[in-house]
């Protein structure tokens, strides 16, 4: 059916197409495999969001009721594509609740895997209790309390490693996250204002707090909130004989090996493509690029585009993303997918 | 003191071994193979300053580390597995002390020297370290295991079901043919060449020992070329 736009993945990028698309006169059916709105945001409960400062239930809520609201969009949670057969303009989706969706194109919005830090041993996740990752530190800042998970003491020392799952060969993991930077750097300004008794350390390899990031969160996380930048990549965390983690690492100006007692050590995780993407490269006949996201079709007159026609993408799904710009391309892949058919269907009358 | 020109042919020559795109791809700085390197937490040495310095190209430093900082390294790659960027310090290293070698450079022969008596030993019998060696003195660290060594080593080590173990005087018994195939590839891959660079005199020594064994091994080869004759 030319009027209808298939949306799979409801996150910030998703959730964006689907409310350009309705804008534009035309429908939405959605598809998404959890079953609650608004992708990792929401899954996985970050607290206030990277740069705006509000709450992620508040403003990705704000995304899915407008689209839950929409007459023009008919919603498919604990759903997937099971099978797409068809062509640009006039595609058939089989979806597992065993239901068929006719559209004339595909967005695929279907976002990134967060890296699962057992598969970095040395730095302790699985290992100590009081070892976190950026996720579970953010659910602990929404619940408005910084302690240590082990025995439920308020940390002294909180250590922020950056790159955890990102810029390291050694794991495949050849890109840098983007956002992590800025997230760690407000979650430490976070930490502190619930808890100013601790004091909160980032290890970084560079800082890419890019943009506007630099005053708002690098300066300001320095300046107002004390935390303490060290250049250098922690090689391991073990822990001491007194319940404490010990973070070992270079000290790189005076090139030495130092050892360092924290009270919790958080992982700043990475984005990984999405683990179904090999599922989704089957299903949808769309390429993946050498990391595993979604590839593009060409750069810079096809944006939105995959390897198929018909069939576009955005947000985390091509690459490791913000929500501001998941947002942004959700809204350009939509309006492309819209202008797509819109010429099809000019052309065909 | 080396003139910047011999300096810089140095670095050359570092930077022209066949390894060393493979060992070094560039660095993030993160030090990571410094915080995991056990020579670091007992010398003056950091494996991200020798990258660093080659990567940057600083020769008159790099020069200076190849005095004393590149024997600090134990070569056990903790580096090499480590590193983000999957460069290898340690192989670096290994790079740079051939590179010493190759220029007679006196640090290398100040370190290399002890490791003089290792040579002969491997050399001779094709073992570094042998049963009979190990005296309960000399390994106090070791603590209650050590009386494992101190019974009778001959019975102890006639136990093993390899005949080749049962030797005390050495680890274990290498053949001639097999020590006559490692003269072959030491002489091939520049390990006595190196050997003559760094010690003539212990070089010497080695050359008539590997010589004779030759000459041994020729004899055995004719003595059966006969009995084989002697069959027909
Ligand atoms: C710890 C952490 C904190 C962050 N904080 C911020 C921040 O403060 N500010 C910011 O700008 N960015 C932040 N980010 C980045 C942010 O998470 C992403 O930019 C954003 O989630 C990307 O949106 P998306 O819609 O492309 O993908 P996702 O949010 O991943 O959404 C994808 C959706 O698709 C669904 N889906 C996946 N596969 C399928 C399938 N096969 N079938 C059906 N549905 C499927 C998923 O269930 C999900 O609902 C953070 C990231 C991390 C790791
Ligand atoms: S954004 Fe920062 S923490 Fe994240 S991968 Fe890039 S450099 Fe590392
Ligand atoms: S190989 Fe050398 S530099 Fe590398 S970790 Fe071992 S001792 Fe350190
Ligand atoms: S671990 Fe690798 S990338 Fe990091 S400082 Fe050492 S050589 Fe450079």
């Amino acid at each position: 059916m030319g009027d209808t736009v298939l949306v799979v993945g409801a996150g910030p990028a998703g959730l964006s197409a689907a409310a350009n698309v309705t804008a534009a006169g035309y429908k939405v059916v959605m598809v998404e495999k959890e079953e609650v709105l608004g992708g990792a945001p929401i899954l996985s409960g970050y607290a206030r969001l990277v740069p705006s400062g509000e709450w992620a239930k508040d403003a990705i809520g704000r995304m899915v009721s407008r689209v839950e609201e929409d007459a023009n969009c008919t919603v498919h949670k604990n759903a997937k594509v099971t099978q797409l057969d068809g062509e640009a303009g006039n595609f058939t989706a089989t979806l597992s609740n065993g239901e068929t969706v006719k559209a004339g194109a595909v967005v695929l919005a279907t976002g990134f895997t967060h890296f699962d830090s057992i598969n970095k041993p040395e730095w302790g996740f699985g290992t100590y209790e009081d070892v976190l990752t950026t996720t579970q530190m953010e659910q602990m800042v929404s619940s408005g309390k910084i302690i240590c998970p082990s025995d439920g003491r308020v940390p002294e020392r909180v250590a922020i490693l950056l790159c955890v799952g990102s810029r390291d060969r050694q794991i495949g993991r050849e890109w840098c996250s983007k956002i992590c930077c800025t997230v760690s750097a407000n979650l430490a300004m976070e930490i502190k204002e619930i808890s100013p008794g601790t004091d909160v350390f980032i290890y970084y390899m560079d800082i890419r707090t890019y943009g506007l990031y630099e005053d708002k969160f690098y300066w300001k996380s320095q300046e107002e909130f004390k935390t303490k930048f060290v250049k250098a990549r922690i090689a391991e965390v073990t822990a001491s004989g007194d319940g404490r983690l010990l973070v070992k690492g270079e000290d790189t100006l005076v090139k030495r090996p130092i050892v360092i007692p924290f009270d919790i050590v958080v992982h700043a995780i990475g984005m990984d493509p999405n683990e179904d993407n090999p599922e989704i490269s089957r299903i949808f006949g769309v390429g993946l690029e050498k990391h595993g996201f979604i590839e593009r079709a060409e750069h810079y007159t096809n944006t939105c585009g995959t390897t198929r026609r018909g069939i576009y993408s955005c947000g985390a799904a091509y690459a490791p993303e913000t929500i501001d710009d998941s947002i942004s391309q959700g809204a350009a892949a939509g309006a492309r997918a819209v202008a797509d058919l819109h010429a099809l269907v000019r052309k065909a009358g | 003191m080396a003139t910047y020109a011999e300096m810089q042919q140095i670095y050359d020559d570092i930077r022209g071994d066949f390894r060393y795109d493979h060992e070094l791809n560039g660095c993030l700085n993160c030090g990571i193979c410094t915080a995991t390197c056990p020579s670091a937490q007992f010398y003056d040495y950091s494996p991200r300053e020798i990258v660093q310095l080659l990567w940057t190209e600083n020769v008159e430093q790099i020069y200076d580390a190849m005095q004393e900082k590149i024997w600090a390294c134990a070569q056990c790659m903790t580096c090499a597995a480590r590193c983000p960027f999957k460069n290898s310090p340690g192989g670096l290293v290994a790079i740079m002390r051939e590179v010493a070698i190759k220029h007679e450079m006196q640090s290398a022969k100040d370190v290399l020297r002890p490791f003089g008596r290792v040579m002969l030993k491997l050399i001779t019998t094709g073992n570094q370290l042998s049963p009979d060696m190990i005296q309960p003195d000399h390994f106090p660290d070791w603590g209650p295991n050590i009386q494992k060594v101190e019974g009778d080593l001959r019975l102890l080590r006639k136990a093993i079901p390899v005949k080749t173990l049962q030797t005390v005087d050495t680890a274990w018994e290498v053949s001639l043919k097999t020590s006559v195939e490692m003269y072959t590839i030491w002489e091939m891959t520049g390990v006595l060449r190196s050997l003559e660079l760094m010690d003539e005199n212990l070089f010497d020594v080695i050359e008539d020992f590997i010589d004779e064994k030759r000459e041994d091994y020729e004899d055995w080869l004719e003595e059966q070329e006969e009995d084989e004759e002697d069959d027909d």
